[in-house]
């Protein structure tokens, strides 16, 4: 691709974008064409992003971005500039295991995992959401992910596994229940 | 070079008493935590400094010859760096081995080669097929190249159906004249007769379509040529790496040991499918060769579906029964037409391994058993899951349904009379092989009462049937049992490249199994640490190791690292497929922990001086009987580290159970599928079908099963879960579609449907655990029982579901769309 008019090459043309990873910001030169999800695992290190298929199907590489799901293969790095980003890399604190994390690992809720970190980000904003979800809410709510290994059992009760213990965890924090 | 992945879990292992047993309990996975957090290493993740990034230059026609390439323009694009074509392979490399190597052609019975280049050579024989390879700085602008590179075409007629194949009307490899590259008949008992002498002769014809794994993960490649050495590294993500090198180091001209293939500890599912990804490994490490740097290479999703050489079975079946009235299976005839593709690649021997269960659990002595394997202008077989067994199966049952019908026989009264009994262990089938344990009537009784308790009030209450009906929906279920046959044998699987003719006179001194390597070794912090000889791609392989090497040593898991070799560290193995490892790997892993104790307790007696009787081992200690001495397994490693020898690395080679029982000699000295184990089970799917729509909704999936001890309960229902999500897949989704002309219908995963949550149904799972005699801790094969027996009771109880509809065989063809059962119900209406 060629950047200027005298026909020397000087490489693609990029553009400076800022985004908010996982509560840090990063500033990048990138080719607009760049997609999200190949910014964030060759930009940002985040290799918990997997790529499955690059046209939105399968959502292996769910991310949040401003606090809602979105399949990182289906937009470019460009239209995050200026927002935040959150990934499966941000979700454990202290190296202990986020309550969603913990249930897909005590039901064996992954097998290859190579689906594993966006139905760990969709079962956040599902559980977020929806603090008791019902199985019928669990399939709508992960019905855009695709797992090739476990027949989606599993997931279910990691699902319904975290949704408790998280409520535990508000109540305990909050003196409240949610469904109070 | 070795990989290994630090067992960096804080999950609950604690050994609560000296007695408590790790082993067949669900411990939770080593594997899980750092995939979880993000931190695993997928070939996808590795890119070595100074990486360039190939791409593939594609044919988009189905069968074309390759008038000229012109890669003038895109050499002369700024980011490239490589391009290279057929011709440039053909100076200096060698073509892939084929499956089939040699294909004796017609009158003369000449045997001639059929190569095939990893880059299409003069002429392209499906859509997909990689006709130039190109590489750049980075994967984007590697494509921008590769859109310069100019490929004149001369289009040719193609064909894309397997029973069209056989005309030889187009014909793939002139050099060999016919697209039928092999084919065998093979005659156990007395078939003819049976026919002959039987009350009935019940016909069926079934379709199977092409499927196959489709894991997340595509295939991957990172290949780094070395040139002082002038040797070769090549990460990669293909499976049975120790066994399949030859696909690599050959068509690169370099021997094993020069081509260093590792897996990483993580492969994002294979399911058998990635044995077929060495193209992606030669071109990328010919690239790395020809530019002395690294050359990384991620196949993309629609490569992976429209011509990632990873298609499999799909299967045009024609089979007989003799039946006689009182409902005695006399015997069966089976003959399939298997759609290989542009060439037959290695899994050629997935047509043999229905012979492995050829009768399923009933009792037929007579069976007749033939195939021809052609090839069509389709990207090649793989192997999948259930290796061709799924598709024999289904066409089995299918016929059984007929069967029963046409002898007015309730279809599950016919199955249970038909049934192999325990007192028949260890049963040896016609075609040789041996089930080795197991209570069939048992189980088929006990799926019967669960489906009975639905009849009372539940999802088949005939109230609720019959009201569902009135709205045009249909339920019913027919179970049956089915056989997974477990832990191949290695020695049968080049048969169709033996000579076939000599094979009744082959000795059984002539077999050369090969046995599951493992490792295991002292560090200096009394932890210890295994080697795998296989590779992984998500069945729990370090988290059995860790089990039952903690329960061997009585020491904790959270003691034990587990690694991997690579294919030059690791002999030749057969590795991680059909079904293998829970026996093979538990077997290992039993074997090398002895090894371990011996040399602990040799390492102590040998330092006191004192005889090996005079010390024991327990609860990872030596100790002196007379109670005047002990050693922890730090201590010993310390001792060791003193001495020239080590005596605390040890190996162990766990010899194929076949091997050590004489019951199996024929079938080993005559190259017949060798199968040791036969776990099994009887699935109930509630399926409702919408005669408006044709759409199968299942409600409900019971199953009952057995596969022997169960090291890992939460591991093995993981295994079945999954099995049966894929065979939901197959029976009702799933399918690569061609046109006439070759041209695939399936090429995104909006054609290819992938089960969802949502399509999934519930599954409901009870098990029984028969231990096998034949293995070394009672565990059978378990890996592929879901996606052999799910395809099956899916269309069998599609079968019972539209009974009161009297439609032919509705379930015919797999998967069975909506579209097919429409088509069926018009064509009744």
């Amino acid at each position: 691709m060629s950047t200027d008019s005298t026909g020397e090459y000087d490489g693609p043309v990029t553009e400076e974008i800022t985004v908010t990873v996982n509560g840090e910001p990063i500033t990048a030169e990138v080719e607009p064409r760049l997609k999200l999800s190949d910014f964030l695992r060759n930009e940002c290190g985040l290799r918990g992003v997997r790529v499955g298929c690059e046209h939105g199907v399968c959502g292996a590489c769910t991310v949040q971005q401003e606090g809602r799901t979105v399949k990182s293969c289906l937009s470019y790095a460009v239209q995050a500039d200026g927002k935040e980003i959150s990934t499966v890399e941000g979700l454990a604190e202290d190296g202990s295991l986020h309550p969603i994390q913990e249930a897909f690992h005590e039901t064996h809720a992954l097998q290859c995992g190579f689906c594993t970190s966006g139905f760990v980000m969709a079962a956040k904003e599902l559980i977020e959401e929806n603090p008791d979800p019902s199985r019928e809410e669990i399939e709508e709510g992960l019905a855009d992910n695709i797992c090739r290994c476990t027949g989606y059992q599993n997931i279910y009760e990691a699902v319904e596994r975290a949704a408790d213990e998280m409520d535990a965890t508000a109540e305990t924090e909050t003196g409240t229940g949610t469904e109070e | 070079m070795s990989k290994s992945q630090p067992g960096e879990t804080e999950t609950e292992t604690e050994r609560e008493s000296s007695s408590q047993s790790f082993t067949g309990t669900g411990l939770p996975r080593v594997e899980d935590h750092r995939i979880l957090t993000g931190k695993a290493e997928y070939i996808h993740d590795i890119t070595p400094e100074n990486c360039l990034h190939m791409t593939l230059v594609r044919s988009m026609h189905a069968h074309a010859d390759i008038a000229s390439i012109d890669a003038s323009e895109a050499e002369a694009h700024p980011e490239c760096e490589l391009v290279l074509t057929a011709e440039d392979l053909k100076e200096s490399y060698h073509p892939m081995p084929t499956g089939v190597g040699r294909v004796k052609i017609g009158a003369t019975g000449e045997a001639v080669e059929l190569p095939e280049w990893a880059l299409a050579d003069q002429t392209a024989r499906f859509v997909g097929e990689p006709v130039a390879l190109v590489v750049a700085s980075n994967r984007y602008a590697a494509e921008d190249v590769a859109d310069l590179v100019e490929v004149e075409y001369d289009t040719l007629e193609a064909v894309a159906d397997g029973m069209d194949a056989r005309e030889d009307e187009v014909v793939l490899h002139e050099s060999i004249g016919t697209n039928v590259v092999d084919n065998e008949h093979i005659e156990f008992g007395d078939p003819d007769a049976a026919f002959e002498e039987a009350d009935h002769v019940v016909e069926g014809e079934y379709s199977w379509g092409r499927i196959s794994g489709v894991p997340l993960e595509t295939a991957g490649v990172v290949a780094q040529y070395d040139e002082e050495s002038d040797s070769f590294d090549i990460d990669c993500n293909i499976q049975l790496h120790t066994l399949v090198d030859d696909m690599i180091h050959e068509p690169l001209g370099y021997d094993a040991d020069d081509v260093r293939i590792s897996v990483p500890p993580d492969v994002g599912g294979s399911y058998g499918t990635k044995i077929g990804i060495h193209r992606y490994c030669c071109l990328a490490a010919m690239a790395s060769k020809e530019l002395e740097r690294p050359v990384k290479y991620e196949e993309d999703r629609i490569e992976n579906l429209q011509g990632g050489d990873m298609h499999s079975s799909d299967r045009e079946y024609e089979v007989r029964m003799a039946v006689d009235d009182d409902g005695t299976m006399r015997g069966l005839d089976v003959w399939f037409v298997d759609d290989f593709g542009a060439f037959p690649r290695y899994p050629i021997n997935q047509v043999l391994k229905p012979l492995s269960v050829v009768t399923n659990s009933y009792e037929i002595d007579d069976v007749s058993y033939e195939y021809d394997l052609v090839l069509t202008n389709k990207t090649s077989q793989t192997a999948y899951r259930g290796f061709g067994v799924d598709p024999h199966i289904y066409a089995l049952e299918m016929l059984v349904d007929q069967a029963a019908r046409e002898i007015g026989m309730d279809p599950t009264e016919f199955r249970r009379r038909n049934l192999i009994t325990p007192d028949q262990m260890p049963y040896t089938l016609p075609s040789k092989n041996i089930y080795d344990s197991g209570d069939y009537p048992a189980t088929l009784d006990r799926i019967e009462e669960i489906i009975e308790d639905e009849r009372d009030g539940g999802l088949l209450d005939p109230e609720v049937v019959e009201s569902k009906r009135e709205e045009g929906k249909y339920r019913g279920v027919q179970p049956s049992v089915i056989i997974e046959p477990g832990v191949s044998g290695s020695d049968w699987t080049d048969r169709q490249r033996s000579n076939r003719e000599a094979l009744d006179e082959r000795s059984r001194d002539e077999v050369e199994e090969l046995p599951e390597h493992l490792r295991a070794e002292l560090r200096e912090d009394g932890t210890v640490h295994a080697f795998l000889a296989t590779d992984s791609s998500g069945q729990g392989h370090q988290t059995l190791v860790s089990q039952l090497l903690a329960d061997e040593l009585e020491i904790l898991p959270s003691d034990i690292e587990v690694g991997y070799l690579d294919s030059v560290d690791a002999p030749t193995e057969y590795g991680s497929a059909a079904s293998r490892m829970a026996v093979m790997l538990s077997g290992a892993t039993v074997g090398v922990a002895e090894r371990l104790v011996e040399s602990a307790v040799e390492l102590a007696a040998d330092h006191w001086g004192v005889s090996t009787d005079d010390v024991t081992y327990q609860d990872g200690t030596v100790e002196r009987l007379d109670a005047d001495g002990s050693f922890s397994l730090a201590d010993l490693a310390e001792l060791d580290a003193e001495r020239d020898e080590r005596l605390t690395s040890v190996s162990y080679n766990y010899d194929h159970p076949a091997t050590e029982y004489e019951e199996f000699d024929e079938a080993l000295a005559q190259k017949f599928p060798v199968y040791p184990t036969a776990a099994f089970g009887a699935n109930a799917p509630i399926v409702e079908v919408d005669v408006e729509t044709g759409e199968v909704d299942i409600l409900k999936f019971y199953t009952v099963r057995d596969c022997g001890t169960m090291l890992n309960p939460m591991i093995v229902e993981g295994q079945a879960h999954g099995g049966i999500a894929q065979g939901v897949g197959a029976a009702l989704l799933e399918e690569f579609g061609y046109e006439d002309d070759g041209q695939p219908q399936a090429i995104t995963l909006f054609d290819y449907l992938l089960p969802s949550i949502e399509t999934v149904p519930e599954i409901e799972m009870e098990h029984t655990e028969t231990p096998s005699p034949f293995t070394e801790t009672g565990a059978k094969g378990v890996g592929e029982g879901g996606m052999i027996d799910a395809p099956a009771s899916i269309a069998t109880s599609i079968n019972a579901a539209l009974d009161p509809l009297e439609i032919d065989e509705p379930a015919n063809r797999i998967p069975v769309s909506p579209d097919h059962l429409r088509t069926k119900l018009r064509d009744d209406e």
